[in-house]
């Protein structure tokens, strides 16, 4: 089965064909990045308009790639949300004129299931499956029992894990995106402020960074007050241990608890180094697996692979009213 | 202008949605459905029932005329990334038009002014003369205070912000415009964004 995905949620116009929900025979993305980049985060304005210069573009590499013909395409996968809605609003239109012009299937895909079916791009799930999703809008840890099946087992009470260390970066005046440039520069320091763990020893599964996002920026503000020299390297290897800590070990409890055959990360932040690291060092008794770093950003792929596997599983298709959702949950 | 024979029309640029569906240069039907914020979820279905009672699909249309502003950004966006798919998956025509003359053609008046709001007082406005059903322009497109542009004109004008479009008459006015690269089509904003005004500060 050929499956057309559309990504247009944030900030990347993209369009993939995937066969059977794992091979990738085109994967196009027009990303925006160089724009955005110059006002230190995505302007909605600016993405939405970005989105309509490129659409039928990115279409037209992506089925030339594949080699194939709109006809043979036999189901359309977009992300319906959550995201920005004048993004995805975009893909959405797009997605409904392909749908109607070849009379084909359309499915809408949450992006948090596209994240977590990038992983079957290059190797087949397992079930039961523990998914960490972590990305600069999710913290979420997600029990798959069987495919399409999410229940969730905990999220973050306040900031996404990739918002803490685009803040982070910003005080640390590091270009946009934050997070690749924290993650590099603390390859290079210690830790050697010991920030806080928050939530580490809960009893849940829950996360929370707001409270070690405001205690970094503000013992780096004392620090510029005091005229103490600061490392950045080792504010930002400090920062890092203290993300990846709580996140290995909420992740490495829920599996133990649960039994999982393997656990999954997903997402932006899956990209991370030191938390792939740390990952695998301290989790020995269940395989963890990382999409490759192409498909841990956001693209069309893995928005095709969860579409084909939430219509083999639901056989539920979308109409013509099929609506955009900016904060969609996943079910 | 040559056209094809089997034309759609579409405009999401105001609170209303427009479609046409014109054969051999005449309306053979069109919707002017009003909706606040949903155009993106009534459109398809929109087209669908419309090319259902003539019996067509979506891939027999032949030509796509497309209304690119000024309006609503997130409006016409849909009705612009709408036509570019359909005209760039059937490799057909795309022509462009002001979404402001097409709210023109609404009146039979000899003097027109067609207006958009843009909220705080602004408006996407520009004005019309009309002669035996040919439109001209007078005044361009342009985003400027309504009052102030109203308080400046010296003659009776039809202060048009909705109605029935007729398309035909951009079509006879030479109103529309072809589109050489499908893919480069984008909606005529009048402004660039808040963003970029501040950077530029
Ligand atoms: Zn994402």
């Amino acid at each position: 089965m050929i499956v057309l995905g559309i990504e247009t949620s944030c900030d990347e116009t993209s369009v993939a064909l995937v066969k059977d929900g794992k091979t990738v025979l085109s994967n196009v993305v027009l990303s925006q990045i160089d724009i955005h980049k110059e006002y230190g985060g995505v302007v909605p304005e600016i993405a939405s308009r970005e989105h309509v210069k490129g659409v039928t573009l990115v279409f037209d590499q992506a089925i030339k790639k594949a080699g194939l013909k709109y006809s043979d395409v036999d189901l359309v996968a977009v992300t319906e949300g959550p995201g920005l809605i004048g993004s995805l609003l975009i893909g959405v239109s797009a997605a409904k004129v392909i749908a109607m012009n070849y009379q084909i299937p359309l499915i809408g895909v949450h992006h948090i299931a596209g994240h977590i079916y990038a992983n079957n791009l290059e190797r087949e799930i397992e079930f039961p499956c523990l998914a960490l999703v972590v990305s600069g809008g999710h913290t979420e840890l997600i029990l798959m029992k069987e495919h399409f099946d999410f229940q969730k087992l905990g999220e973050t009470q306040d900031d996404a894990v990739g918002e803490a260390y685009d803040k982070i970066a910003r005080v640390l005046n590091l270009p946009y995106p934050g997070g690749p440039q924290v993650d590099k520069l603390s390859a290079i320091g210690q830790d050697r402020y010991n920030f806080p763990r928050p939530m580490i020893d809960t009893n849940d599964y829950n996360f929370s960074f707001s409270g070690l996002k405001s205690h970094v920026i503000n013992f780096h503000h004392n620090m510029v007050q005091r005229n103490e020299e600061i490392n950045n390297a080792d504010f930002a290897r400090s920062f890092q241990e203290a993300v990846t800590d709580v996140l290995v070990q909420k992740t490495s409890k829920a599996a133990k608890e649960y039994q999982v055959k393997q656990i999954i990360v997903a997402g932006g932040v899956a990209a991370n180094r030191g938390l792939r690291a740390k990952m695998l060092e301290r989790i020995t008794f269940v395989p963890v697996y990382f999409p490759s770093m192409q498909f841990c950003t956001d693209n069309a792929a893995m928005i095709a692979a969860a579409g084909y596997f939430k219509y083999q599983k639901t056989k539920l298709v979308s109409d013509y009213y099929l609506n955009a959702d900016s904060r969609l949950k996943l079910q | 202008m040559n056209l094809p024979s089997k034309l759609l029309a579409i405009d999401t640029a105001t609170k209303s949605i427009y479609l046409a569906l014109l054969i051999d240069g005449k309306t053979v039907d069109s919707i002017s459905q009003e909706g606040e914020s949903n155009h993106s979820v009534t459109i398809m279905p929109l087209i669908d029932q419309l090319l259902i009672k003539q019996q067509l699909q979506l891939n027999q249309i032949e030509g796509i005329l497309v209304g690119i502003g000024p309006g609503s950004y997130t409006g016409v966006r849909i009705g612009v990334s709408i036509a570019k798919m359909i005209a760039y998956l059937n490799s057909i025509e795309l022509y462009s038009f002001s979404s402001l003359a097409l709210l023109a053609s609404c009146s039979e008046s000899m003097n027109i002014l067609s207006s958009i709001d843009a909220r705080r007082g602004n408006a996407f406005l520009s004005t019309y003369q009309q002669t035996n059903g040919i439109l001209t322009v007078v005044n361009q497109d342009q985003l400027t205070n309504l009052e102030t542009f109203k308080a400046g004109l010296s003659e009776v004008h039809d202060l048009i912000t909705e109605g029935m479009p007729k398309i035909e008459k951009l079509i006879n006015s030479n109103l529309i415009y072809q589109v050489a690269d499908v893919h480069a089509l984008v909606p005529n904003y009048l402004q660039i964004t808040e963003a970029e005004r501040n950077k530029a500060i």
